[in-house]
């Protein structure tokens, strides 16, 4: 007979208990204890610019002993980056594409960047495109490595890091979306909005839970002449727009605007002009740029600073910073950063200008400071103001 | 039957045994509970476990009160005083319609199909939750539902501001799956019900209100109160339903979004204030299950006798 004749069910629970102790303790000890683990040490970064990396040939012939590119969150029907990566991947197909994530926000891309650090293999994102208030964050934090690409003068002083460590790539302009089947007019302005004939047809998504959504209350604060430096007057705007009963509160979708449920929210141009574009023959989508004024959000481009393939990641700056692929984001409504010196050049093809709304309006580019204290306090406040107007 | 086993029999065993005697001795039953207890582990003690400690951690892993003194900030207590009340609200309206359905199809004299259908529909509906519901309910009550359509020629309309999108929706969008649940819970107690009572007590001359008053309902009410407390439960964890309809201003009716917010990743979020809200919500549903199940122990000792 065997000593598991003792084995009875007070001795199993004895030791269940000691192996869960056990392996509670192998779980929690290290991660409490090196809760602050240092990174390491990144590598030398590379080539500064593409004379540095050896002019184009130099840098083709280097991306090529590299043999693949790993890019992150960038969704085929986002700002036509689905156009730009079956261009760019199959003008240089020696080039094998680890298409990582498409779904993923910022933040998961700076976390994808500290978790692989050191990490060689495919799962390790080379470049990052991510919301514009990242870029600072993710330098600070050694996180990027610095590349100019060869049209760096033509970017914008205002959208990029001066030492190249990140740059703005495309930026959209916050709209009204308007489903004008559905709505007794077509609102032009802030203060449009406020009218009581649109009761109850207006609505956003939780400004807490996305940037595009933060930003559609901040845009507000350009009502009446205000400026990006006082967001209290976007929480203002808005709390009034919800008192009126005008602002429903759920959140949208494309369907319920569309369906005319819920026909006006704010998206940024080119989310909304897409979304036109698709239901065409469904309703009227119109995209309007509110007349007092609206803003630009930006997104940018950098290249992570452990990135094992450094010169592949610099091959697709070139190719996105290029006339080629900035005009790629044009096609998807995006406004590339370089938009300005291509116009004046005269390389926008007349039919994509002609596809563009007219924009006679005020437009601003917020400043990294402003962007954070901005939307910081749309964040801090929005709940407290608006959100308990609701529940009274 | 012995379990001990002398030193001079086992000298006598002839050796070496078989492989198949070797194993003889071996609790195969209770290994059987291994995968069960690996899973208690791993989705419930570790999570749990998890949530308490870094309830009181700050980022880097020091002991702190701080995520907790955060529970006091004015858009928490809100939201926990909407959720709380939202539960209450639909716990108790989803107990009454409930129960008194479950009564209908249970001893109500319904004929047999009504009874097995109302059954079969409660255990669809009491998980239907979720983006489909809300969507259901907005295809019913919105603004261009259903019921608006049907309506525009009397030249009524439902508002909904009112019905749908606020408190009153969330409270009529739970209530949806809230009745099937307590159907489902109450039916086997109403069955429960013997007939020997009633028969009982009109013998001896007892009024259909005083069965109910002095039997009926005493011998159900622990199940009644379990029943609620498990309602209460339900709708004070419920996170998506609550999302899919109040999207742009949940957070203040429901803490499950305001737990969800600040893990969430774009908006530079507390997860430690996260984790203390998750630790609370714990406290809660530990009151309720542990009332739970008292009164579920209490149900079940009147209904054995």
């Amino acid at each position: 007979m065997s000593t598991f004749q003792n084995f009875n069910r007070r001795r199993f629970l004895q030791l269940s208990a000691l192996a869960n102790a056990g392996l509670i303790t192998w779980f929690y000890g290290p991660r409490v204890s090196f809760a602050q683990s240092n990174l390491p040490a990144p590598p030398p970064a590379g080539p500064i610019d593409l004379q540095a990396a050896g002019g184009m040939e130099g840098l083709i012939a280097a991306a090529r002993a590299e043999g693949e590119l790993s890019t992150t969150a960038l969704p085929d029907d986002w700002a036509n980056y689905g156009g730009m990566k079956k261009t760019f991947f199959s003008r240089y197909n020696f080039l094998k594409h680890n298409d990582l994530t498409p779904e993923a926000s910022s933040a998961e891309e700076i976390e994808q960047i500290k978790a692989n650090a050191g990490n060689k293999g495919p799962q390790n994102p080379d470049v990052i495109d991510v919301g514009f208030v990242w870029g600072a964050a993710a330098k600070a934090e050694n996180l990027l490595q610095p590349y100019k690409v060869a049209t760096w003068d033509t970017i914008p002083d205002e959208i990029k890091d001066p030492d190249g460590f990140w740059y703005g790539n495309y930026y959209g302009t916050m709209a009204f979306e308007v489903n004008a089947d559905a709505v007794p007019f077509v609102p032009q302005d802030w203060n449009d909005l406020l009218d009581p004939r649109l009761k109850g047809l207006i609505a956003i998504n939780d400004p807490v839970a996305g940037s595009q959504n933060t930003h559609s209350v901040w845009a507000a604060s350009l009502a009446d002449g205000g400026s990006l430096d006082q967001p209290e007057k976007g929480i203002e705007f808005f709390k009034k727009l919800a008192q009126s009963g005008n602002l429903v509160p759920t959140g949208t979708s494309p369907s319920a605007l569309v369906s005319g449920e819920l026909p006006i929210t704010l998206r940024w141009d080119y989310n909304a002009l897409a979304t036109r574009d698709n239901n065409a023959n469904l309703a009227n989508i119109q995209v309007i740029y509110p007349k007092s004024g609206t803003l630009a959000g930006v997104y940018l481009c950098a290249i992570n600073a452990y990135a094992p393939r450094p010169h592949a990641a610099r091959l697709w700056m070139e190719f996105v910073y290029s006339d080629e692929g900035q005009l790629l984001w044009l096609e998807g409504y995006a406004k590339p950063v370089r938009f300005d010196d291509m116009l004046k050049r005269g390389v926008i093809p007349q039919e994509l200008l002609a596809q563009l709304p007219a924009a006679d309006v005020r437009v601003e580019f917020p400043s990294l400071e402003q962007l954070n204290t901005g939307l910081q306090y749309i964040r801090d406040n929005w709940a407290k103001e608006v959100g308990i107007t609701y529940a009274s | 039957m012995t379990t001990t086993v002398t030193a001079a029999q086992q000298a006598l065993k002839p050796s070496p045994p078989k492989r198949s005697e070797l194993w003889k001795g071996v609790p195969w039953d209770w290994l059987g509970l291994v995968p069960f207890f690996g899973f208690v582990a791993v989705f419930l003690v570790f999570p749990a476990l998890s949530i308490v400690t870094r309830s009181f951690s700050d980022g880097s892993g020091n002991f702190t009160l701080s995520n907790l003194h955060s529970l006091t900030n004015p858009v928490i207590t809100l939201a926990y005083r909407n959720t709380l009340w939202v539960s209450v609200i639909t716990a108790l309206s989803g107990s009454l319609l409930g129960g008194l359905l479950a009564w209908a199809v249970t001893l109500g004299g319904l004929p047999r199909w009504i009874r097995s259908s109302v059954l079969s529909f409660s255990g669809v509906a009491a998980n239907f939750a979720g983006v489909p519901l809300v969507f259901a309910f907005v295809a019913l009550l919105g603004r261009i539902g259903l019921l608006n359509q049907l309506l525009r020629p009397t030249g009524l309309q439902v508002d909904p501001q009112r019905f749908l999108y606020g408190f009153w929706g969330l409270c009529i969008v739970y209530t949806y799956f809230q009745i099937p649940l307590m159907v489902l819970i109450m039916a086997p107690a109403l069955d429960g019900l013997k007939k020997e009572w009633r028969e009982a007590a009109e013998n001896l001359g007892a009024s259909q209100w005083q069965f109910w008053r002095y039997i009926g309902l005493p011998v159900l009410m622990p199940a009644l109160l379990g029943s609620a407390a498990l309602l209460f439960a339900n709708a004070f964890s419920t996170y998506v339903t609550a999302t899919a309809l109040l999207g742009a201003i949940g957070q203040t009716f429901a803490v499950t979004i305001v737990v969800a917010n600040q893990f969430r990743t774009d908006t530079f979020g507390d997860p430690g204030l996260g984790y203390a809200l998750a630790f609370s919500m714990m406290v809660v549903i530990a009151i309720t299950v542990a009332l739970y199940t008292y009164s579920r122990r209490q149900a079940e000792r009147w209904l054995q006798k």
